[in-house]
C-alpha cells in the first residue's frame, strides 16, 4: 500500500521536475512543478470530441491503458514492504499487464482510421517488442543472483558486496532508465515536443484523444515514470528503516527526473531508422549483467 | 455401460453416420452429424474422464495373425488429449452448422464432408487410444486422409487442390518416418506394442530413434523446418476445419512427441536441449512470419507454428528437468506444455471461427481489402479481440496462465543448474518475451486492419453479423477461456495428476512440493479477477466523468489536411513494414514491378506485387525439390504414356520375379 501511495505522490510532481529542469537548462524560468498535474486536472474537466470513425474500442482503450499501469504499480514493492500483488514470477505479470495496456492503446490509435496514428502505433509496438528481452534478461539475471523470482524477494535479498556487484547495479540502473525512456516515449527514442506527426511515436497515437481520456493517458504516463523510478529506487532502499527508505525513494525519484530532464536537454533524438538497433543494444547490456552475475556466482570456471 | 462398449460404440456411430448422412436432406444432415459428433464425444469422454481421475482403461482387441493382440489403453495423457479433441470437434461441428449453410446446394459434397468429419474425429480419438504400432499407423493415416478431404472441400479452386496435395505429400513423409521408427523397434524387440519402444530405449542409444519419431510427429505438429504444410493447408480449408485442425490435429503431433518422450531412458539432456532450441526457433520464426503476411488465415496458421514452439519449449524443459532429476523443472515443463495445448486449442479455434465469420460475410481473406468491420459485426469483433488477447498471452485470459508457468520453469531452471543451461534458459526467457512482443504486434495489426478504421474497399454485399449458430460456440469457448484465466489452480492440479500418473512407479512425484505452485496459480487467478474489476471500475468512473461534459462528434483529425480519403488509411502492410525491413534476412520480401524509365513520357497502368517468402520453404525445400526434379527428369522416358511400354514393364517384372524365385535369388 505504501508503495502505491508513494508512487502516486511522486507522479504528481515527476513530470514537473523534468519540465523545470529542461527550462532551467535552456535558460528559462519554467512553470511550477505541479503544472503538468494541473493540466491533467484541467483536461478531466473538459468535454470530449470523438471521431465518427471510431468505435467503442476508442472509448475503452484509455481506461484499460490506465488500469494496466495501476495494476503494474500494485506489483512493485517498497523496501521491506511487499507490493499489494506479489508472487513468484510477478515481474512477468508486471510486463504482461503493461503489454495489455499497450495492446489497447495501439488498437485505440488504429480505431481512428487516420493515416498518421497507425504509424505511431507501428513504432510503439516495434520498440516495446525490442525492449522486452532486455527487461526479461535483467530480471532473469537478478533471479539467478538472488535465487528468488518475485520483485519483493529479489529486492530484499539483493545486497551489494563486491566491485562487480556495484558495476552490475550501475548497469542495471542504466538499462532500467533506458527502458523507462523507451516505454514512456522520451528523448533518445522519441521527442515528445516534436511538432511533425511523421516523426512522432507516442504523441501521434493520442492525436484524437481529448478531454477526460487524454487526461487519463497523460496521468498514466506520469505514473509510469514514477513506477520505473520506484523500480530503480528499490535497488537502494533494501534494508533501511522506513523513514530513511522514504527519503531515499524521494531522492532517487527526483534525481531520476532531473536526469531525464538533462538527458532531454542535451541529447538529440536518434534517427528513426536507427532506433531499433539502439533499443536492441540494451539487450546486450542485459547480457553483460547476466555474465557479471555468473562471474559473481562463480559459475565461470 | 462398460468402457469397452463405450469405446466400441464410437466406431459403430461412425458406421451409422456414414450410412445415414448421405440419405438425409441437407437441412437435417448437418444437425444429424452434429448429434453424432456429440454422441461420439460423450461415449469417449466418459472413459477419458474416468482415466483422468484414477482408473486407466485398458483392454485388448483381437487382432489378426499379423497384428497379434492390439492393446487399447486410455491413460491420463490420452484422456487429456481425448477431452481436448472432443471439445474442439464439438465446437467445430456446431460452428460448421452455420458456416456450411451457404453450401447447402452442394448436396453430395456436403454429405462427404460431414461423414468425413465423423471419421476424422473418431480416428483422432483412436490415435490417442491405440498402443499398437500398426493399428496406430492405420488410425493415424485415416486421420491424415480424412483431414485432407476436409481441407479440399472447395476442390474447384486451384489453390485449394494445390494446398491439399502439398498437405498429402508432407503427411506421408511423416508417416514414412513413423513407419521406419516402428519397424526399427519391431526388429529390435519383436513387438508392436508401445511398451516395446520403452524397452528399446532402456537398452539402446536413445537419440537416433527419438529423432526419427520427432521428425515423423514433428511434421504433423509443424516444428520448423517441418512446418511448410501449415501455412498452405489452413487458409485453404473451411474455417471450422482450420479451427479443428489447428486446434487438435497439430496437437496430435505433440501427443506423439510427449508419448515417446515419456519413454526415454537416457540422453535426456541432449534431446531436451535440442527440442528447446528447435522450439524457440519455431516460435520466433512462426510469429515473425505471421506478423508480415496479409492473408489473415495464413497469419493464424503461422501463429499456430509459434504456439507449437511454446508447447515444445515446455517439453524441452521437461526433458532437461528429467535429465537433471529436477522434479520441479520436469513437472512445470510438462504441465505448461499440456496446459498450453488446451489453451491453444481453445483460442486458436476461436480465432479461426471469428475470421471464418469474416470470410463468410466478405469473401476475402486479404486484410488489406477489409476494415471497419466492428461496426457491422460487433460481436465477432469482440470475440476475435478476446482471442487475440488470449493468444498474446496477456492477462487476464488463459494464454497468460501457461506462459507464466513456462516463465516460472525457465526461472527455476536458471538457478538450479550449471552455466550452459543457465545461459540456455535465460536466452529462452528473452526469446519468449520477444515472441510475446511480436505476437502483440501481429494481433494488433490483424485486429486493427480487419475490424477498425474505415472499410478499405467497397464490398459486393454489406457484411452483417453472423447467425447465433455461429456465435454460440465461440461464446462457449470464451467462457472456458475465462474459467482457465480466473481459476487456473483447478486446471493446473489436473495436469499435475496427469503427470503423476504418467510417471513410472519407481519415480513417483511428491505432489506436496507443488502446493506453492498451486497457491501461485490461485494467486494469478485472483489477481486476474482483481485486474478485471479494476479495469471495469476505472471504465465506469471514466464514463461517469465523460458524460458530465459535452460530447461532440467530428472527423478524425487529419493533421491539418482537410480532404483525407479512405485509401490514405494506414495499412496492415505498412504497420509491419519496419519490422520486416529490420529482419529482412528471415522474412524476405519478393517484389515484382517495372521501374519507370526516363524515356517513359506517357503514363500507363502498372502492376506492383510483393509477397513474403517462407525462409525454409524457399531456400531449402524449393531448392532441394528443384534439384531432385532435375535429376529425375532423366528417367522421364520410363513414364512415356504408351500403354504398350507399361505392359512390357509388367512382363519384365513378372519375369524378374519368376527367374528370381527359380534361381533362389529372392
Amino acid at each position: 500500500m505504501l508503495s502505491l501511495v508513494l508512487m502516486v505522490v511522486t507522479s504528481l510532481f515527476f513530470m514537473g521536475i523534468v519540465i523545470r529542469t529542461k527550462s532551467i537548462t535552456s535558460g528559462r524560468k519554467g512553470p511550477g512543478i505541479f503544472q503538468p498535474m494541473k493540466d491533467v486536472i484541467r483536461l478531466w474537466k473538459k468535454g470530449a470530441v470523438f471521431s465518427r470513425t471510431t468505435s467503442f474500442i476508442f472509448q475503452i482503450a484509455p481506461s484499460i491503458y490506465f488500469a494496466s499501469i495501476i495494476m503494474a504499480i500494485l506489483v512493485i514493492p517498497f523496501g521491506q514492504y511487499k507490493g499489494i500483488v506479489s508472487f513468484d514470477g510477478d515481474f512477468v505479470f508486471f510486463a504482461y499487464v503493461l503489454a495489455l495496456g499497450k495492446f489497447f492503446s495501439i488498437i485505440g490509435a488504429l480505431d481512428t482510421g487516420s493515416s498518421f496514428e497507425g504509424m505511431g502505433a507501428s513504432r510503439e509496438a516495434l520498440y516495446s517488442m525490442l525492449a522486452e528481452p532486455a527487461f526479461f534478461i535483467l530480471m532473469g539475471s537478478f533471479a539467478l543472483y538472488t535465487g528468488h523470482t518475485s520483485f519483493y524477494e529479489i529486492f530484499t535479498s539483493l545486497h551489494f558486496g563486491s566491485y562487480i556487484s556495484y558495476a552490475l547495479g550501475i548497469l542495471a540502473t542504466f538499462v532500467l532508465i533506458m527502458i523507462a525512456m523507451i516505454e514512456n516515449s522520451r528523448m533518445p527514442v522519441d521527442d515528445p515536443k516534436t511538432h511533425l506527426e511523421l516523426t512522432m511515436v507516442h504523441e501521434v497515437m493520442i492525436l484524437d484523444n481529448s478531454g477526460f481520456d487524454l487526461g487519463l493517458i497523460l496521468f498514466g504516463t506520469n505514473l509510469k515514470f514514477a513506477m520505473y523510478g520506484a523500480l530503480i529506487a528499490n535497488f537502494f532502499t533494501g534494508s533501511f528503516s522506513i523513514l530513511i527508505s522514504i527519503l531515499i525513494f524521494l531522492v532517487v525519484q527526483i534525481l531520476f527526473a532531473i536526469m531525464v530532464g538533462i538527458l532531454e536537454s542535451f541529447s538529440a533524438r536518434f534517427r528513426m531508422g536507427n532506433n531499433a538497433q539502439f533499443i536492441f543494444t540494451l539487450t546486450s547490456f542485459s547480457i553483460l549483467i547476466f555474465f557479471g552475475v555468473l562471474l559473481i556466482m562463480g559459475k565461470f570456471v | 455401460m462398460d468402457n469397452f462398449w463405450l469405446i466400441m460404440s464410437s466406431a459403430i456411430i461412425v458406421g451409422v453416420g456414414i450410412f445415414c448422412i448421405p440419405m438425409l436432406p441437407a437441412k437435417i444432415k448437418v444437425f444429424t452429424s452434429f448429434l453424432l459428433v456429440l454422441l461420439v464425444a460423450i461415449t469417449t469422454s466418459i472413459p477419458a474422464v474416468n482415466a483422468l481421475f484414477g482408473t486407466p482403461v485398458e483392454f485388448f482387441l483381437p487382432g489378426s495373425v499379423l497384428f497379434g493382440e492390439i492393446p487399447l489403453r486410455i491413460d491420463a495423457l490420452s484422456a487429456w488429449f481425448i477431452l481436448i479433441i472432443n471439445l474442439t470437434c464439438l465446437n467445430g461441428a456446431f460452428y460448421g452448422i452455420g458456416y456450411m449453410k451457404t453450401y447447402n446446394a452442394q448436396k453430395a459434397n456436403l454429405s462427404l464432408h460431414w461423414s468425413l468429419f465423423l471419421i476424422f474425429q473418431v480416428s483422432m480419438l483412436w490415435v490417442c487410444m491405440l498402443q499398437h504400432s500398426l493399428a496406430f499407423l492405420i488410425a493415424w493415416e485415416m486421420m491424415s486422409l480424412s483431414s485432407l478431404f476436409l481441407v479440399i472441400f472447395e476442390h474447384n479452386k486451384k489453390d485449394t487442390l494445390k494446398a491439399g496435395i502439398n498437405y498429402m505429400v508432407q503427411m506421408h513423409l511423416g508417416v514414412a518416418f513413423l513407419t521406419v521408427g516402428f519397424i526399427w523397434v519391431y526388429f529390435a524387440q519383436g513387438s508392436f506394442n508401445f511398451i516395446a519402444i520403452s524397452d528399446y530405449f532402456g537398452t539402446n542409444f536413445n537419440a537416433w530413434l527419438f529423432l526419427v519419431f520427432f521428425v515423423g510427429f514433428g511434421i504433423k505438429a509443424g516444428f520448423v523446418p517441418l512446418h511448410s504444410w501449415l501455412p498452405h493447408a489452413h487458409p485453404a480449408a473451411p474455417s471450422h476445419i482450420s479451427g479443428v485442425m489447428s486446434g487438435v490435429i497439430v496437437k496430435l503431433g505433440i501427443y506423439g512427441i510427449i508419448r515417446v518422450a515419456l519413454m526415454l531412458q537416457s540422453e535426456l539432456l541432449l534431446i531436451g536441449e535440442s527440442i528447446l532450441i528447435i522450439s524457440i526457433i519455431t516460435g520466433i520464426f512462426g510469429i515473425l512470419n505471421a506478423s508480415v503476411h496479409r492473408d489473415f488465415k495464413k497469419m493464424l496458421a503461422y501463429c499456430t507454428i509459434e504456439n507449437i514452439g511454446i508447447i515444445g519449449a515446455g517439453i524441452g524443459l521437461f526433458l532437461i528437468g528429467a535429465g537433471f532429476n529436477n522434479t520441479m523443472l520436469m513437472v512445470i515443463g510438462l504441465s505448461s506444455a499440456l496446459l498450453h495445448t488446451l489453451n491453444h486449442s481453445l483460442f486458436k479455434s476461436l480465432l479461426f471461427f471469428a475470421v471464418g465469420s469474416v470470410y463468410q460475410q466478405t469473401h476475402s481473406r486479404d486484410m488489406e481489402k477489409l476494415g471497419g468491420l466492428i461496426r457491422q459485426m460487433p460481436q465477432t469483433a469482440i470475440l476475435f479481440l478476446i482471442g487475440a488477447i488470449a493468444i498474446g498471452g496477456l492477462p487476464p485470459l488463459n494464454g497468460f496462465i501457461s506462459e507464466i508457468l513456462i516463465y516460472n520453469g525457465f526461472l527455476n531452471g536458471i538457478h538450479t543448474i550449471g552455466l550452459t543451461h543457465s545461459t540456455l534458459m535465460i536466452l529462452s526467457l528473452a526469446s519468449l518475451a520477444f515472441i510475446g512482443g511480436l505476437s502483440l504486434l501481429t494481433f494488433t495489426k490483424m485486429f486493427g486492419t480487419v475490424f477498425l478504421g474505415n472499410p478499405r474497399q467497397l464490398l459486393k454485399n454489406t457484411p452483417t453479423e453472423v447467425s447465433l449458430w455461429m456465435r454460440a460456440p465461440q461464446y462457449f469457448i470464451v467462457a472456458i477461456m475465462f474459467s482457465i484465466g480466473f481459476f487456473p489452480q483447478f486446471y493446473f492440479s489436473v495436469t499435475l495428476q496427469v503427470i503423476q500418473s504418467m510417471m513410472p512407479i519407481s519415480n513417483l512425484i511428491d505432489l506436496e512440493i507443488f502446493t506453492p505452485m498451486i497457491t501461485l496459480m490461485e494467486n494469478v487467478g485472483r489477481y486476474s479477477i482483481l485486474f478485471l474489476v479494476l479495469l471495469i471500475g476505472i471504465f465506469l468512473l471514466r464514463n461517469y466523468f465523460v458524460k458530465l461534459q459535452p460530447i461532440t462528434q467530428n472527423n478524425t483529425w487529419g493533421c491539418g489536411y482537410v480532404a483525407p480519403n479512405i485509401s490514405m488509411q494506414y495499412t496492415g502492410k505498412s504497420y509491419s513494414k519496419s519490422l520486416s525491413k529490420l529482419l529482412s534476412f528471415i522474412v524476405k520480401e519478393n517484389k515484382k514491378y517495372m521501374e519507370i524509365e526516363t524515356s517513359d513520357i506517357f503514363p500507363e497502368s502498372r502492376k506492383h506485387t510483393s509477397h513474403y517468402a517462407d525462409f525454409f520453404e524457399d531456400n531449402i525445400f524449393e531448392q532441394a525439390t528443384k534439384r531432385l526434379l532435375r535429376g529425375l527428369n532423366y528417367f522421364q522416358f520410363i513414364q512415356n504414356g504408351k500403354v504398350q511400354m507399361y505392359v512390357v514393364y509388367g512382363i519384365f517384372f513378372i519375369l524378374l520375379v519368376f527367374f528370381g524365385t527359380l534361381f533362389n535369388l529372392i
